[in-house]
This record gives structure tokens, C-alpha cells and sequence, in this order.
């Protein structure tokens, strides 16, 4: 792929120069980016990189992701099929909203690394390369990204505009495509550069990681949200224009391809054209022009604020609550001090809590929509006995990523210290997972289900939770058993299949015990005491992990 | 003919939010010179080097390179001068080759020549057969070479060093001392920055030591060894302000065996 770009770039160095790039150097920064993008199992890709077994196929994730936009993109540009001409205007502006949405998700969650990389500091910024060379350097890699990404989304409505109506009007939508993917670059790029001013680069990266959380479940809400909204909107309808469509993007993009397909250049459409021209353009254009410097001035000052903050440390007080927590539920000394080592971390690195809160909101979206949906099943069956168990499976995600950590190096330590049975340190941050994250969790689906079905089903609840700590010890004593935080975060997501297979047949097998035991009188609180029995024997076991059991990185 | 100063740097202060920095920093160094720049952990060495080659343009006072005011002339500085980074700072799923070709082409030196020469420098430093591996598996001291070449290929007149020799093992210290040597003797200057005293003692013409944003000591090792006659660690210690080391070292040992 790499070739590919690099030629459509060379071009385009015209435009590259006008901008002000010395377009050799460029050139060679996005190279070498791209060629590091295919070696890594680049962090930064987030969802891109997640799965890659090997080093051999470095696009075919990214590939795979672009198939999967491509698909839902068709599925949305179906209704373009069918509508009248007239009508289209508000399935282009989903249209449109669904490529923008894309962009700004995939730039926050994924590509903030990239804009705020402060490790070209120490790389690039003391050669003789011009800020703006540098910042259109990285505006072009992320934006290679991005067109795809925008392309593969607009493919659909693209053929399905160019064979119905005219190339004309599908090509209207390929290069509005590109411009909604250029408007997010400027958009996302503005909210970074006042974010900078503001706040602090620590406070900036926690707002980010805040943001990219959100986007992730945002992004699943808005799966199960929008079919929903497009069978009731009543699609056939003309919009009334309002002032305050001209302050939407979406809208303007939608105008300009509704002016090419009903070939009306009014006042109204021509407007809409030229914000969806010139908004991109200029945005572009503009930040070339008067903010390039203001960003790597705040960027080379990244690494040194962070700097002397020891100052504002609060006094450590003598009892914290993660210690008096780890009081309560642990046993030994061991297990207290891994029970507060994983508390804390889990609270505090910010891939962690990437990787895992998003997985928890999936699970509470997931519950509203099986609820609302409703209907179907009655409340008090086997739909909820279902939601639960599923959001159980969601709430498991922690303990997959806790073996994993940037600072994976650190883990030399269970190796030098003294320590006879590591089991007790598993056990101690897989309670502390029970009690930060998996417990929370339960009690906010467990609301939810009272708030809508009543108090009747609180004894299924309650045996949901504990069946979920069940298949939460279970996929622990069966998956690899590694230190917490101990591999790099690339290598936990291999050779996992085995494990998920076994939690699938278990969860499957715990749901349909419960499920039997609704049937019975009484059958519900017996198994909670059954499986509370089950819970604190497979703790026990977990905690008598040796040595040879452990899987070091 | 004078022969105008290659670094000259006048009441020299920066400061980050409230905390000052720099307090006031003058300095000027001739061509040809090698500078041992010393100081305590947060003395300001780091952000001095960094106001030098143009990165941090945010300062007052006065700051200039080969005669060129760091914040109006920084990119034509940057050709000038190389930087050696102190924590092996290098993306390093390259190759040696792919970066340090990366590195000449920010330069715009002719794709050609850099291969030549980055192999032969390679060589040099005994890294021909890691020529082509990526870089994640170099140990530090092999990345340190990396990054020295990445720092001189484009054979620049002054040097700014943090810390260059961390890592190396001892024959390869040898040699970049010696390379410090000859090319402090072919008229280059050498702006040097380190914790390790005897290194900076036995190579540097000339000795700055630093301490909370000020200099407290500027000349020849024999100069400043001339007001008090001790080695250089020593000395660094007393005018730093912390030669009581010996009595934190016994409060330390009371400390693990209480």
C-alpha cells in the first residue's frame, strides 16, 4: 500500500508546497510512519492492531475493519435505492453523518496518539524540519487513514448513486466524502489545539481517554440506536429547511449531492455547496497557515510540563480506601498488597481503562436496548436471565486485560521478590477486579432491571452476579495464568480462542441451570448458595496457583 | 580578527509556568572548544540544550548559534548543528539503515551518499551485521550508536551531547572519546552534558557546572581544581551543595537496619 500513497502524494506535491511543506522531508516522514505502522502491532491503531496474529499480514486488520464500514455502508445507502429522488435529502444526511461520525471516532479514539506524539520531540524537532512541515507530515498520515476509511463508508452510496442516477452524482459523493473526512481532521485538530491552551498535557490526555471511552460506547449505542430511528423517521417526507440546518455539516454535504442529483442551483443549494467546498478547504488551509506553530510550540513543551509536579502531592494519608478494601476481602498479606497494587493501576493506566470500561458500557447498552426491545419475551424470563448472563460476559472483559500493561517490564519484580505461592498475588488482583469493576457494574444493570421489571427478579440478580463470578474464576483457572501486568499489551489477545470457547459452553451451562432452577420453588436461592460455595472453592484454588502453573512473559 | 563566539548565550532565563528554570544563564563558547556542561538532576542543563537547538523558542535573554538568533534563524541553526538525545530516543521498528536514512533525508542530504557513509559508520562502530535488523531488539548501548551516528551524519559543526556515552561498554567509550577528541581538533565545538565526572574531567577543554538555573563554576579542570585541589566529583559536590554525601550515606545504612 505503501508505494500507492507515496505516488498519489508525489502528485500532489504541488498542493503540498503551497502549503508551505518542503515536500522532500515530508515525504520522508510519512514514509517512515506508514513503514512503522506495517512493522508494529501499532498501539495507537487501537482496534487496527488488536487482533493481528503475525507481522506478515500488516493491513489485512485495517482491511478488515474498511470491509466492515463498506458493509454497514451499503446496508445504509440501500434506502437510496428505493426513495424518490425528491426525497433523499435525509438518508444523505445519515449518509454523510454516519462517514463524519466515523472520522471523528476513529481520530479521537485511535489517532490522538499519533497528533499529540511527543516522542517526535526527541526525533524530528531538532532537525532542520519547519513546523509546518512536520505538522502537514502528520496530517497526511492520519489523513491516508482517513479517506479510506471515508471511501470504504461511502462506497455504497456511491455506486448506488453513480448506477441509479449518474457518475456524476456518485462522484458529487466521493469527493464530499473526502471533504467530510478533511472537515474532521480540522475539527479534531481545532478541539486538541484549545484543549492545549486550557488545560494541562496530563489533564488533556485523561480528557482524551474520557472522550475515547465515551466514542467507543457512543459508537455501539448508535449501532443499535440508529436502525431503530430509520424505520421510524419517516424517511419518505421532505425536510423543511431551517436556519439551523446550516450549521450542521452533515446537511451541507447532503444539500451539495441533492443539488447535483435534482440539478437545481438555488440560492439555498448553492450556499450548502459552497460551505461543503470551502469549510474543509479552508479550515485546512487556515491551520497551515496561522496554528502550526502555536501546536509543535505547545507539542515541544509536552514532555517538560509533566515534569516538576512532585510538589503537589497530596499528603499520603494513613489508611487509603483501596487498602482498607483489600482489609476486607483478602486473606493475607500478599494478597492485600497485590489487591491495592491492582486497584490502583487499574484506576490509573489509561490503556487499561481503554480497553475496558468501553466493554463495560457495551454492557449496560446492550441490557437497555434487550429491555426496550421487549416485547418479545415476557420480562420475567428468559430475556433477562439472557441480558444478564450476556452483560456478564462483558463485565469478564477486565480479566483478560489484566495480565497486560505498557509497563509489562516492570513484572522482573515477581521474579526477584521473595514470593512462595503467586497465586495469592492472581487472587488478590482478581478480587480487586471483583470489587472496582465487575461489582459497579452488576449493581448499575442490576438498577436498571429493578427500575424497569420491579423487585420480583432480585433473587435472579443476585444469582446472576454470583454465577458471573463463577465464570469469571473459571475462565481465569482455565486461560494462561499470568502476574498482573506483566505482557505487553499486544501479545494477550492471541491464542484466547480456547479460552472463550470454554467460558461460552460454561456460561451457556450456569444460564440454563438457572434458568431450571426459576421453574422450581425456591430452586433460585438454592443456587445462590450452591454457587457461593462454588466461588469460594475455585478462589481457594486460584489462590494455591505455583510457580510452575505461571506463565511469564 | 576576533573570531566571533560559536554559542553565546546572554542573561539566558526560562521558566516553566512559575518555576523558574534558568536564572540568568551567560555564557560563550569559541570554535574548536569541548564544553563539559555539569549540574544536579533539574539544574537546567537539559532545557539549556534544548533552548540551543532551537526547540523551546519560548525564553528571555539572549541566545545565538554560529552567530543566528535561535528563535528567528532555528531551521538554518538545526542544519548546523547535530543532537544527541539523552534516552535513545529512536523509532525502533526501523532498521539502522531505513532510520539513519530517514534522519539524512530531514536533512535533505542525497539519498546515495548517506547510504555510503551510514554503512561505513556502521562499520566503524561495529554494527555491520545489525545493519539490517530492527532496532527492537538492539541493546541500549547499540541504539546509542545509532543515535550518535543519527546525530553527526550530516557532519555538523557544533555537537550538542546529552549524556552520549550511556550504555556504550568500555571500548566503545574509548572511541567516542576519541572521536569527541578529533573532532574538537579539526575546529568542530562540542557541547557536552553528563553526570559521569571522570569522563567529563578527562575530555572537556572546558567546564560549566550548573545548579538551580545559575553557573557556579566556568573554566579549565586545572582552573577550577586551582581554588580547591580535589577531583572533580568532589568539587562538583561542595559547589553543588551537597558534600555531606558521607553522612547521608551512614543516615541511609541506619535507615535499612532499623
Amino acid at each position: 500500500m505503501t508505494p500507492l500513497i507515496l505516488s498519489i502524494l508525489d502528485r500532489l506535491q504541488g498542493l503540498f508546497r503551497s502549503l508551505g511543506a518542503d515536500y522532500p522531508q515530508m515525504r520522508a516522514i510519512v514514509q517512515v510512519k506508514l513503514m512503522m505502522d506495517n512493522r508494529r502491532n501499532y498501539t495507537t491503531l487501537g482496534r487496527y492492531g488488536q487482533q493481528k496474529k503475525n507481522n506478515d499480514a500488516p493491513d489485512n486488520t485495517f482491511l478488515k475493519v474498511l470491509g466492515f464500514y463498506a458493509f454497514f455502508g451499503v446496508i445504509l445507502a440501500l434506502q437510496l435505492m428505493f426513495l424518490e429522488r425528491e426525497n433523499l435529502f435525509l438518508p444523505l444526511i445519515f449518509q454523510f453523518s454516519y462517514v463524519m461520525i466515523l472520522c471523528a471516532m476513529t481520530l479521537i479514539s485511535d489517532f490522538s496518539s499519533i497528533i499529540l506524539d511527543s516522542s517526535d520531540n526527541q526525533i524530528i524537532l531538532p532537525r532542520p524540519v519547519s513546523s509546518r512541515t512536520l505538522w502537514l507530515a502528520r496530517i497526511t498520515h492520519i489523513s491516508v487513514y482517513l479517506f479510506a476509511i471515508s471511501l470504504a463508508t461511502g462506497l455504497g452510496s456511491i455506486l448506488i448513486l453513480g448506477y441509479r442516477f449518474s457518475p456524476v452524482a456518485g462522484l458529487s459523493f466521493l469527493v464530499l466524502s473526502v471533504l467530510s473526512a478533511m472537515l474532521m481532521v480540522f475539527l479534531t485538530n481545532l478541539l486538541y489545539l484549545g484543549l492545549m491552551q486550557l488545560i494541562s498535557e496530563e489533564k488533556l490526555r485523561e480528557i482524551i481517554n474520557y472522550v475515547q471511552i465515551l466514542m467507543a460506547i457512543a459508537f455501539y449505542g448508535g449501532y443499535q440506536l440508529i436502525p431503530r430511528l430509520m424505520t421510524q423517521a419517516s424517511l419518505g417526507e421532505t425536510m423543511e429547511r431551517q436556519w439551523w440546518h446550516y450549521l450542521v455539516p452533515p446537511m451541507w454535504m447532503a444539500g451539495a449531492v441533492e443539488s447535483v442529483l435534482l440539478w437545481t442551483f438555488d440560492t439555498e443549494h448553492l450556499l450548502f455547496i459552497a460551505l461543503a467546498i470551502l469549510m474543509p478547504i479552508g479550515g485546512i488551509w487556515f491551520m497551515s497557515r496561522f496554528m502550526t506553530g502555536s501546536f509543535t510550540e505547545k507539542l515541544s513543551g509536552l514532555d517538560q510540563e509533566s515534569k516538576p509536579t512532585p510538589a503537589t502531592a497530596a499528603v499520603v494519608q494513613p489508611t487509603t480506601l483501596p487498602d482498607q478494601l483489600a482489609g476486607w476481602f483478602t486473606s493475607s498479606s500478599l494478597e492485600r498488597a497485590s489487591f491495592a497494587f491492582a486497584w490502583r493501576i487499574m484506576g490509573r493506566d489509561r490503556k487499561f481503562k481503554l480497553k475496558t470500561y468501553p466493554q463495560l458500557g457495551f454492557g449496560l447498552v446492550y441490557i437497555v436496548f434487550m429491555s426496550l426491545r421487549g416485547g418479545t419475551f415476557d420480562n420475567s424470563g428468559f430475556a433477562t436471565l439472557f441480558s444478564l448472563y450476556f452483560a456478564g460476559l462483558y463485565g469478564m472483559v477486565a480479566q483478560y486485560q489484566l495480565s497486560a500493561s505498557d509497563s509489562f517490564k516492570a513484572s522482573w519484580l515477581y521474579g526477584a521478590a521473595p514470593i512462595r505461592q503467586p497465586g495469592e498475588i492472581l487472587s488478590g488482583s482478581l478480587k480487586a477486579i471483583i470489587v472496582k469493576l465487575v461489582t459497579p457494574f452488576y449493581l448499575l444493570v442490576a438498577a436498571f432491571l429493578i427500575w424497569r421489571n420491579g423487585t420480583d427478579q432480585v433473587s435472579d440478580i443476585v444469582l446472576g452476579y454470583i454465577s458471573t463470578l463463577v465464570m469469571l474464576l473459571v475462565s481465569a483457572l482455565f486461560s494462561d495464568r499470568r502476574m498482573p501486568f506483566s505482557v505487553p499489551v499486544d501479545s494477550v489477545n492471541r491464542s484466547n480462542t480456547g479460552r472463550s470457547f470454554i467460558t461460552l459452553i460454561v456460561l451457556s451451562l450456569i444460564g440454563g441451570l438457572h434458568y431450571g432452577l426459576t421453574l422450581v420453588p425456591y430452586g433460585v436461592w438454592g443456587g445462590i448458595v450452591l454457587s457461593l460455595i462454588t466461588v469460594w472453592l475455585l478462589m481457594r484454588q486460584y489462590q494455591r496457583t505455583s510457580w510452575h502453573q505461571i506463565v511469564m512473559a | 580578527m576576533t573570531i566571533a563566539p560559536i554559542i553565546e548565550l546572554r542573561n539566558l532565563v526560562k521558566s516553566y509556568g512559575e518555576a523558574p528554570v534558568l536564572n540568568g544563564i551567560n555564557l560563550s563558547v569559541d570554535a574548536g572548544q569541548v564544553v563539559g556542561y555539569i549540574g544536579p538532576n533539574g539544574a537546567g542543563k537539559s532545557t539549556t540544550l534544548k533552548i540551543l537547538i532551537g526547540m523551546l523558542p519560548d525564553f528571555a535573554g539572549e541566545a545565538t548559534v554560529l552567530g543566528m538568533d535561535v528563535r528567528t534563524a532555528a531551521l538554518d541553526i538545526k542544519r548546523r548543528i547535530g543532537y544527541v538525545p539523552e534516552n535513545a530516543a529512536l523509532y525502533d521498528s526501523l532498521t539502522p539503515m531505513e532510520y539513519l536514512q530517514f534522519v539524512g533525508q530531514l536533512y535533505e542530504l542525497d539519498p546515495g551518499h548517506i547510504e555510503r557513509k551510514t554503512l561505513d559508520l556502521l562499520r566503524l562502530f561495529q554494527l555491520s551485521d545489525n545493519a539490517h535488523a530492527r532496532m527492537t531488539t538492539f541493546s541500549k548501548g547499540m541504539r546509542q550508536k545509532v543515535l550518535l551516528i543519527s546525530g553527526m551524519l550530516h557532519n555538523p559543526d557544533v555537537i550538542f551531547l546529552d549524556e552520549p556515552l550511556s550504555g556504550l561498554d568500555a571500548n566503545a567509550v574509548v572511541l567516542v572519546k576519541e572521536i569527541i577528541r578529533q573532532l574538537a581538533n579539526t575546529g568542530k565545538t562540542i557541547f557536552y552534558s553528563s553526570h559521569i565526572m571522570d569522563v567529563v574531567e578527562k575530555i572537556s577543554d572546558r567546564i560549566i557546572i550548573i545548579n538551580k538555573g545559575q553557573i557556579i563554576a566556568d573554566g579549565t579542570f586545572a582552573e577550577l581544581q586551582h581554588q580547591r585541589p580535589e577531583s572533580l566529583e568532589q568539587l562538583f559536590a561542595q559547589m553543588t551543595g551537597s558534600d555531606s554525601q558521607t553522612d547521608v550515606a551512614g543516615e541511609f545504612i541506619n535507615t535499612l537496619t532499623n
